[in-house]
């Protein structure tokens, strides 16, 4: 057994330790959120937070949550209904197809609390998820979006 | 009231569910008592199947079962068939080895089904897969177009000799001859357009359900077309009655024309699932997906463009050689030989045409559709011929292009190939994007460039595509008693907001709040059509939701007059209410709608266009290359699009950004590497194949035109999915031979990749 929080709740899975989070996301816990992209950590769409981190879910043995903190897209929002970020993806209208972005939002999440307020260029090397759509711009547009949302806010 | 109406630039209704983790993709849906299969691949391009020994794998925990092409044949299950009625140049039809769910006799590329295995878990699956044990004779194949047309090269199937399934010739050699025996000057160009892989962010996966009742089949999968999966799997796959099957789609990430076939996958989880009792779930490695999601392009041209001494155009001769891989069952041979041709001549007045498309077979993954479809090749073709000419005829290419345009008062036009254009204006669309480009500008930015040691490009490219495949669409509309209209259509949402612009032309043409609409998609048993593909969502799908509203309000005027009792000339409608005229009679449409028995009033509505759509499109992009490093920085933008009437503009722009964002990554960084000789993919995870990032691409600025609408149907929308794709390629790759012509390049293949280009200044430095 294997006990670490998901989106503040305590979880215990009867999984292999070595078991990629995603498929103990996905498979064991239902949070379908989180999506498979490639499998070697090289497009972002399985990307959640492992305490304030990003990571890719993919590649990471459940074994190295044990006793953290995994946030995924279904907790992203926290008490609210809506995370500043999930807000400005609606009004820049940023996706198309969508199985990206919940990846996106948690990359850009953890972008904007390491950095609270990043330039188009830190966005750029800080968001390296790939989305085939091709929504950089409207991508750029919204992280910058909710900086400000932040930063009038505090 | 909130009514979306048509031109708004509303957000999107799919957006509450995509970016909570609510999305419902064909992987997050998990059937009741689920198996899991593991598919057994051919490591070979070609090889015998001398013999499949499974005793180990059944042997092994949760296995339920092991299936080869033999068994499937054993019961019935036929191959995916040739539905595209081509010809070869001897007049047969258009022949290649048969596609079987599970290779029968030969596998004949890397990465083809050849056994499956079914278990409890999907590790089980896995885990018997690897013990299945294939003995194969390895026969010589054939990678390459080039090794596939040797004169003694491998034949893949006796009956296609020369490795050519299919072949067209269109035009007039003999005029096109006299044209280039008149000419004053001939620009030749030959490249190649790399094969690519479409990578949807969501893999293909299926799950295959048994309903032993009814006996019903039920596939759920990520598809562009549920309708038109059900019909190849009754009709030619299964051979049982159409209601015997049924196909659901859910939310799909990406599809891209890829999700447009029926794969081998499919077949062999309905089939498992048949056979076992039990629904059979699968999903897709990336691997799985580099080796045998339909991949796009890979096709050699050759061309050559008389022109008179003014420029003016006078002939073309085109030379067209498509790579479909090793079964002719999707549309690569259809591309290549037919939908591309279709806008060869682009937008130019050529008087006469000679072409020759041919379709090869070769021991590589299937060839289908991808984004464009054989435009983005024929675009790439005619513009790199156009800036090539112009370089040599020391023209402005800008100024060439207007010189040869198609005019507007020649509309109807019909093209050499007899293709009929509507509508369009090509000279008001080149002075837009000179404007809107800076275009005279770009001498003072070049200068600038090379002070910080940058060489820096340009080009422009005008042109249009093909939109369509089928010009008829039935939708039926309900106007429920509970005071909602729901829509049932067959076309797919896949990414490209369709929901949205449907409930914004229904919502205007009834009148109605658009929280009252609901459009019910993905799932044969609620409707039949085409689907989504080629660009056809909404100016077939869209006319469709308008005429069925507008049936819908002549329908109820004649109901509301029996229940008014007046006569139904005296009766008008307005937002969602019946009026006798001159009085202060009425009946609401809901209430209207409750008086059948069944409590709802249904429309049944097929819209049929006058013929296909020509989205127009013009592209102007500058390009920095650093000649120390060879790499290229897209650095400005700029696209006018005349996609017909604008139901949605965000949508719209976003589709330009995402079609752009794609020819950008053909252009500059992807590539689909085989092996030459061992038929191996190389490329074959996203570590190896090179997808624009976020630090790739620059923000866009692009424009619509709305002053020449569609005349051929009644909304007057083109289509906009695949034009940023089709006009991409050309604009980037001759921006960047721009750039690089003062150094001596004049030709680079696709990807431009930084070490291409190095190496290209290189050479031309050496020489």
């Amino acid at each position: 057994m294997i006990a670490f929080k998901v989106n503040g709740r305590t979880v215990e899975v009867d999984a292999e330790p070595d078991t990629p989070l995603l498929w103990v996301l996905r498979d064991y816990l239902n949070l379908t959120g989180t999506k498979f992209g490639c499998g070697v950590a090289a497009c972002g769409a399985c990307t959640v937070h492992l305490d304030a981190a990003a990571v890719r879910s993919c590649v990471l043995p459940v074994s190295a949550c044990a006793g953290r903190s995994v946030t995924t897209i279904e907790g992203l929002a926290g008490d609210g209904a809506r995370h500043p970020l999930q807000q400005a993806w609606i009004d820049r209208q940023v996706p198309q197809c969508g199985y990206c972005q919940s990846g996106m939002l948690m990359a850009a999440a953890a972008l904007l609390r390491a950095n609270p307020n990043p330039s188009d260029s830190d966005i750029a090397s800080g968001i390296t998820n790939i989305c085939r759509c091709g929504t950089y711009g409207r991508i750029r547009a919204a992280i910058r979006d909710a900086a400000r949302a932040r930063g009038a806010r505090s | 009231m909130a009514k979306y109406g048509i031109g708004q630039a509303i957000t999107r209704r799919e957006d509450q569910r995509l970016l909570f983790g609510t999305g419902q993709y064909v992987d997050d849906v998990a059937a009741a008592g689920e198996t899991f299969v593991a598919f057994v691949r051919s490591p070979h391009a070609r090889a015998r199947i001398v013999s499949i020994d499974s005793d180990e794998a059944r042997a092994m925990p949760g296995v339920l079962g092991v299936f080869t092409g033999a068994d499937l044949q054993a019961d019935g299950v036929n191959p995916i068939p040739i539905s595209t009625p081509l010809k070869r140049a001897d007049g047969k039809p258009m022949v290649a080895p048969p596609n079987n769910a599970l290779a029968i006799g030969e596998a004949m590329y890397v990465g083809e089904a050849v056994a499956a295995v079914v278990a409890q878990t999907r590790a089980q699956a896995e885990d018997a897969a690897e013990k299945v044990m294939v003995e194969y004779e390895e026969q010589p194949a054939v990678v390459t177009l080039e090794a596939a047309m040797k004169p003694d090269a491998p034949q893949l199937w006796a009956d296609a000799p020369g490795n050519i399934a299919a072949q067209t010739r269109f035009g007039d050699a003999k005029a096109c001859d006299a044209a280039f025996a008149r000419a004053k000057h001939v620009a030749k160009v030959q490249f190649h357009n790399q094969r690519l892989v479409p990578v949807s962010m969501e893999p293909r996966g299926s799950i295959g359900e048994f309903d032993a009742k009814s006996g019903r089949m039920i596939l759920r999968t990520s598809c562009q077309n549920p309708a038109g999966l059900q019909g190849t799997l009754a009709d030619a796959v299964f051979k049982v009655p159409k209601e015997k099957v049924r196909v659901l789609v859910g939310d799909v990430g990406g599809g891209f024309g890829m999700k447009t076939q029926l794969y081998p996958e499919d077949i062999v989880c309905l089939y498992a699932a048949r056979k076992l009792g039990k629904p059979v779930h699968w999903r897709a490695s990336r691997a799985e997906e580099f080796l045998a999601g339909n991949h796009g392009r890979d096709q050699t041209d050759r061309a050559e463009l008389a022109l008179d001494a003014e420029g003016k155009i006078l002939g073309l001769r085109v030379e067209i050689t498509g790579n479909i891989g090793a079964h002719a069952s999707g549309p690569g041979a259809v591309i290549v030989v037919a939908v591309g041709p279709k806008v060869i001549t682009g937008v130019y007045h050529i008087p006469a045409l000679d072409l020759r498309a041919t379709a090869v077979l070769t021991n590589t993954n299937v060839v289908g559709a991808y984004r464009g479809a054989g435009r983005p090749e024929a675009i790439y073709l005619i513009e790199r011929l156009m800036d090539q000419a112009a370089y040599e005829m020391k023209l402005d290419p800008a100024e060439l292009r207007r010189r040869n345009f198609i005019q507007p008062q020649q509309m109807p036009y019909t093209t050499p190939m007899g293709e009929k254009f509507d509508s369009g204006n090509f000279p008001h669309m080149l002075d837009r994007i000179l404007k809107h480009a800076d275009w005279k500008g770009c001498d003072a930015r070049k200068k600038e460039s090379q002070k910080r040691g940058r060489l820096r490009g340009r080009a422009i490219s005008t042109f249009l595509e093909w939109t369509g495949v089928v010009h008829e669409e039935t939708i039926d509309l309900h106007v429920e008693a509970d005071g909602r209209v729901k829509i049932f259509t067959a076309m797919q949402a896949m990414g490209q907001g369709i929901e949205t612009s449907y409930v914004q032309i229904v919502s205007e043409t009834l009148g109605i709040d658009a929280e009252q609409i609901d459009i019910v998609q993905g799932d044969s048993d609620i409707a039949q059509g085409i689907g989504s593909m080629g660009s056809r969502s909404l100016y077939i799908g869209g006319s469709a939701m308008m005429t069925a509203s507008n049936d819908a309000i002549e329908k109820g005027k004649e109901l509301a007059s029996s229940a008014l009792e007046a006569s139904s000339g005296d009766i008008g409608y307005k937002d969602g209410r019946f009026t006798v005229a001159g009085t202060d009679l009425g009946i609401g449409l809901f209430e209207l709608g409750a008086k059948p028995p069944e409590r709802r009033t249904a429309i049944k509505s097929t819209q049929k266009a006058g013929g296909h759509t020509w989205p127009v499109s013009c592209h102007v992009f500058e390009v920095e290359v650093d000649p120390e490093t060879g790499v290229t920085q897209i650095v400005k933008y700029t696209t006018v699009d005349d996609v017909g009437r604008v139901i949605n503009p965000l949508i719209v722009a976003g589709q330009v950004h995402g079609g752009i964002a794609q020819a950008a990554g053909q252009a500059l960084m992807e590539n689909t590497q085989y092996d030459a000789e061992s038929g191996q993919l190389i490329t074959g995870s996203l570590l190896d194949y090179c997808i624009p990032r976020a630090d790739d691409l620059p923000n866009f600025d692009t424009f619509t035109d709305e002053t020449t609408p569609c005349k051929i149907n009644p909304l007057g929308a083109k289509g906009v999915g695949e034009l940023g794709t089709v006009g991409g390629t050309p604009t980037i790759i001759n921006a960047l031979i721009d750039a690089l012509r003062p150094l001596g390049v004049h030709h680079i293949e696709m990807p431009a990749t930084p070490e291409r280009v190095w190496r290209a200044i290189s050479q031309a430095k050496a020489a």
